[in-house]
């Protein structure tokens, strides 16, 4: 090796620098997102050792929308459409605890039907997002099967919910007050047929997806969130109750008609990622028994929506209120100056404290197991950057 | 971290009792051959089942009613799909209470002055929606106190250009011709479209 000294010592003198290999060159810095598809408008900036990622830097906002601040300049009936937007798949939950915060804030009593109608509304469109979810999960997999049947799926629920609500996805259903319509005719009958249909297929998810030896081998023991670090970091829904926290808003705080329900929390111990891709899967099961009994035992008829002032409007106060979400806890803290435009909104939603979950997950984990750890998360990452 | 933790079974439970098909068993060689099967019976069996794919645009989806619809002396809607509007010109008055509504929405509504002479209508202005920018939440039609203005089962409004989807008073009050009539079947068999 003289020959190289000697050269190097050649170079330095005529200014050539050398640089010593230092322990960083170890490492490769990588940008998972913002427009990758499997990321969803969401980046994440990984360190690698070899296979192993070192370091997670999680990056929201990319589909920042300024959600919170447009709600100042709209009174509390305008503001339904936009909140939606932050998660279209979810879009019945979300003006739920918007129009419970609402409710309390100005004090109108929501007609007893109409409490049933958005609950069953709100059970429909927890279906609908969880089977997207798990559509997108089983394409991270490569599990093309598991992305067409949820998509197949979900779209009898769409079916189901466009009749009910008018709207495909953006439903606008929810408002302060109730509902803004009745259930069709013949609704009920339809609606039952279609759980029936459904709870079969959930079989068949449960054969050719959680129960195949593949999927099992690829998702179990992967991503460990004990249950301290859980609570720890403040992560919610169902990424909670995978790792053995049994809390679930619906049951915590009943809100509605949810305390006349009889239901169980669906939780499991074991941490990794296969729970918290098969909670949401039980949670669907669980909300096929919610919806039966709200069906049953909805009032034949009555009023569903409150009879609102133009511009309904509340003393000056602050409100909270939260609901069980698709992805967890989802809450509203909405300050009232006494005008029908409220004060300051604060959206609290489930993606974002699930995030938190991620660099704590990632690190040490291999590249290949990104996908995994990431997406059963419950993430969505539009509603994180609101 | 990425080790494997097979050998302890996913443990789950409820509250109360655990539902029969849960825990799932977890792999072990004896059952990896089982799972294998399970999963290729389950998949191979749709093969005979009928597809419920809907074939848009052949085939259209039956909706309930003609539209959404809103009773302002009830103050509550009526169920149908919130497609374009329709507006009565023998009912608007021109009061304004959609576009304002609007405002705070997308902005989609103008008011436009028309050529004709209602009794009710001194200002001549009635409703002009650009369909660029509405979202369809029907909330201009809870607005209407003198059931003027409702919404159809027409969502077809694609246009080549931007201007054609601004809808005029004139065109807003044709009536569309919706003729979808699959409904979606769910029997023993399986879900599938009837016409
Ligand atoms: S449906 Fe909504 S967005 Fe469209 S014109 Fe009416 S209020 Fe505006
Ligand atoms: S459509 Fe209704 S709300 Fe709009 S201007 Fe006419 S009467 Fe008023």
């Amino acid at each position: 090796m003289a020959d190289l000294e000697d050269r190097i010592s050649e170079s330095q003198k005529m200014g050539m620098q050398i640089v010593k290999e230092s322990d960083d060159d170890r490492l490769m810095t990588l940008s998972v997102g913002p427009q990758h598809p499997g990321s969803g408008h969401f980046r994440f900036i990984v360190k690698l050792d070899g296979d192993y990622i070192v370091h997670c830097d999680p990056d929201p906002g990319y589909v920042h929308r300024g959600e919170e601040k447009m709600t100042e300049y709209r009174n509390f009936i305008q503001n339904i459409p936009h909140l939606e937007r932050p998660v279209i798949h979810d879009s019945t939950n979300i003006t739920y605890s918007y129009s419970l915060a609402v409710e309390e804030l100005t004090g109108i009593e929501v007609p007893r039907r109409g409490q049933f109608i958005r609950a069953i509304a709100s059970e429909l469109n927890r279906q609908v997002y969880t089977l997207y979810w798990l559509a997108i999960y089983g394409i991270f997999l490569g599990h093309s099967t598991m992305f067409m049947w949820p998509t197949g799926d979900r779209e009898l629920f769409i079916d189901l919910l466009e009749a009910l609500t008018g709207a495909r996805v953006t439903h606008a259903f929810n408002i302060p007050g109730g509902v803004r319509n009745d259930v069709p005719d013949g609704f009920k009958d339809r609606c039952l047929r279609q759980i029936t249909y459904y709870e079969k297929r959930l079989k068949e998810y449960e054969d050719i997806f959680y129960n195949n030896p593949l999927v099992r081998q690829r998702t179990e023991g992967v991503g460990i969130l004990t249950k301290e670090d859980a609570i720890r970091l403040g992560v919610t829904g169902s990424v909670l109750r995978a790792s053995g926290v049994p809390y679930d808003i619906r049951k915590a705080e009943p809100y509605d008609v949810y305390n006349e329900i009889d239901f169980k929390v669906q939780y499991m111990k074991t941490a990794d990622s296969f729970a918290r891709a098969y909670v949401p899967f039980l949670d669907m099961r669980e909300s096929c028994h919610i919806l039966r009994q709200l069906l049953d035992k909805m009032p034949e008829a009555g009023e569903v929506r409150a009879k609102l002032q133009a511009n309904p409007r509340g003393p000056p106060g602050e409100a909270y209120r939260r609901v069980e979400s698709g992805r967890g806890a989802l809450g509203y803290y909405i300050i009232s100056d006494g005008t029908p435009k409220p004060y300051r909104v604060k959206i609290s939603v489930g993606s974002f404290r699930n995030m938190l979950a991620l660099p704590h997950l990632l690190v040490g984990a291999k590249m290949g197991d990104m996908p995994v750890i990431y997406w059963a998360l419950n993430y969505w990452p539009v509603e994180a950057d609101r | 971290m990425t080790s494997s933790t097979s050998s302890s079974p996913p443990s789950s439970s409820s509250s109360h009792s655990p539902s029969p098909s849960f825990p799932p068993k977890s792999h072990t060689p004896a059952t990896t051959a089982a799972g294998f099967i399970k999963a290729i019976e389950s998949g191979s069996k749709h093969l005979l089942i009928k597809r419920f794919t809907l074939r848009y645009p052949e085939q259209k989806l039956k909706f309930v009613g003609d539209g959404y619809q809103f009773d302002p002396k009830r103050a509550v809607g009526i169920a149908g799909l919130r497609g374009r509007h329709i507006l009565y010109h023998d009912k608007c008055t021109g009061c304004q209470l959609c576009a304002i509504t609007c405002e705070g929405i997308a902005e989609a509504i103008g008011m436009v002055r028309v050529d004709e002479q209602w009794k009710h209508n001194k200002k001549a202005i009635m409703p002009q929606i650009d369909y660029g920018k509405c979202v369809f939440c029907g909330l201009c039609v809870d607005a209407c106190p003198f059931y003027a203005l409702f919404m159809t089962n027409d969502y077809e409004l694609a246009s080549f250009t931007k201007e054609h989807l601004i809808y005029t008073p004139a065109q807003l009050a044709i009536k569309p011709k919706y003729s979808g009539d699959v409904e979606i079947k769910i029997d023993d068999h399986g879900a599938s479209h009837h016409g």
